[in-house]
């Protein structure tokens, strides 16, 4: 009993090192909605404290923690989904005030291209997203982002691929259309 | 990893999403005292055992209602329809006396029904047996509907003996009357 609450108290403090970088995940996760990453996150923690999710040191802490993330964020869109099907019509949801439109990340968005990038990678498919945000935002190798999503890294690969090829036709599009509005701007008479 | 141009635009794009999610990131302890104090979710009705609960209480009333009705199938004997031997006994078989002895009210209900039970197999009973009679006396009176062809005017003959004492003219009379 007190060397489990020894390995809770170091836990703990490893969890508070990655909890920025577990929430950025689970808003990933959740596509982008901050109150059920924040409900996704306090599941994770709650399954932690109730030994239903135990490090086994098979991999790096981050990358068993962004696994249980997933799981957990996966799990709870199902239970959310098959509610929203009991309770047809009735909207079940527990509304938190906080939609992702006035969510606060949306809020703090400071550039009208990062608000089209969050729309651009929102319309993503959901394997590429991850593998983009894992590589990219998280830092993780690919072979660590296959680890988290639980498949073989060659699809991995794939997937980030695929993403990246869409983000990058997504740019090239907005840069060139950002071109036509800037240049509008400068010479409003040109036209 | 070497990033291109492109990539590099991108790491850019997600360096500021995460600068921007980091400023918004609830607070550790916050989260980690809402999950500790959260209501430990302990599955009372849990779906396997609800399910095995009622497979066993489903199961124990199939067999409770499976042996009353097999008792009550096999409880009534089978009546043995015997021809009677004598007749006359028949009316005592079909009314068994029932000694009129007082009974304790508690087990006036069990006893009524159990006469009731024994009333109805005797009247069963004495109808078969009714039954049984009425066979074996057809059965008695029967006749071949070709036995009038095995009748012949010389079965008188056969059927009386002439005795020594007659007379010659008594005796002319067992011989067949033709004429020539």
């Amino acid at each position: 009993m007190k060397t489990d609450r020894i390995d809770i108290a170091e836990l703990k403090e490893e969890l508070e090192k990655l909890h920025s970088a577990s929430f950025g995940w689970a808003l990933s996760c959740c596509r982008r909605d901050y109150a059920e990453a924040e409900e996704v996150l306090q599941t994770v923690y709650l399954k932690i404290l109730e030994g239903k999710a135990r490090y086994r040191g098979e991999s790096s802490l981050k990358t068993w923690l962004f696994a249980v993330i997933r799981k957990t964020a996966i799990g709870e869109y199902r239970k959310r989904l098959v509610r929203s099907l009991v309770f047809l019509g009735s909207s079940e949801r527990h509304d938190t005030g906080v939609s992702p439109a006035d969510a606060p990340t949306t809020l703090l968005e400071k550039s009208e291209l990062q608000k089209q990038f969050r729309v651009a990678l929102a319309k993503l498919p959901a394997r590429q997203r991850e593998a983009l945000h894992l590589v990219f935002y998280e830092d993780l190798s690919l072979s660590e982002a296959a680890n988290v999503m639980g498949i073989s890294i060659g699809s991995a690969r794939q997937h980030y691929e695929r993403g990246k090829k869409h983000l990058r036709e997504w740019l090239s599009h907005t840069e060139t259309e950002n071109g036509i509005v800037w240049r509008r701007k400068e010479t409003p008479s040109a036209v | 990893m070497e990033l291109s141009g492109e990539e590099k635009k991108l790491q850019a794009l997600f360096s500021e999403l995460k600068a921007a999610d980091e400023q918004t990131t609830p607070h550790f302890g916050a989260t980690w005292n809402r999950a500790q104090s959260a209501p430990r979710r302990i599955r009372i009705f849990n779906p396997a055992f609800v399910a095995a609960a009622l497979l066993l209480v489903f199961g124990v009333v199939v067999f409770a209602v499976w042996s009353r009705y097999s008792r009550t199938a096999t409880s009534p004997q089978p009546v043995i329809a015997t021809a009677p031997q004598n007749p006359g006994n028949t009316a005592r078989a079909e009314a068994p006396p029932t000694p009129e002895t007082p009974l304790p009210q508690s087990k006036t209900a069990v006893v009524l029904s159990r006469n009731k039970t024994t009333g109805q197999r005797n009247v069963m009973l004495s109808a078969a047996n009714r039954k049984l009679q009425k066979d074996a006396k057809s059965i008695a009176s029967w006749t071949s509907p070709t036995s009038a062809l095995l009748e012949s005017p010389s079965d008188e003959i056969f059927s009386s003996l002439p005795e020594l004492n007659q007379s010659a003219t008594q005796l002319k009379s067992f011989l067949p009357s033709r004429s020539n």
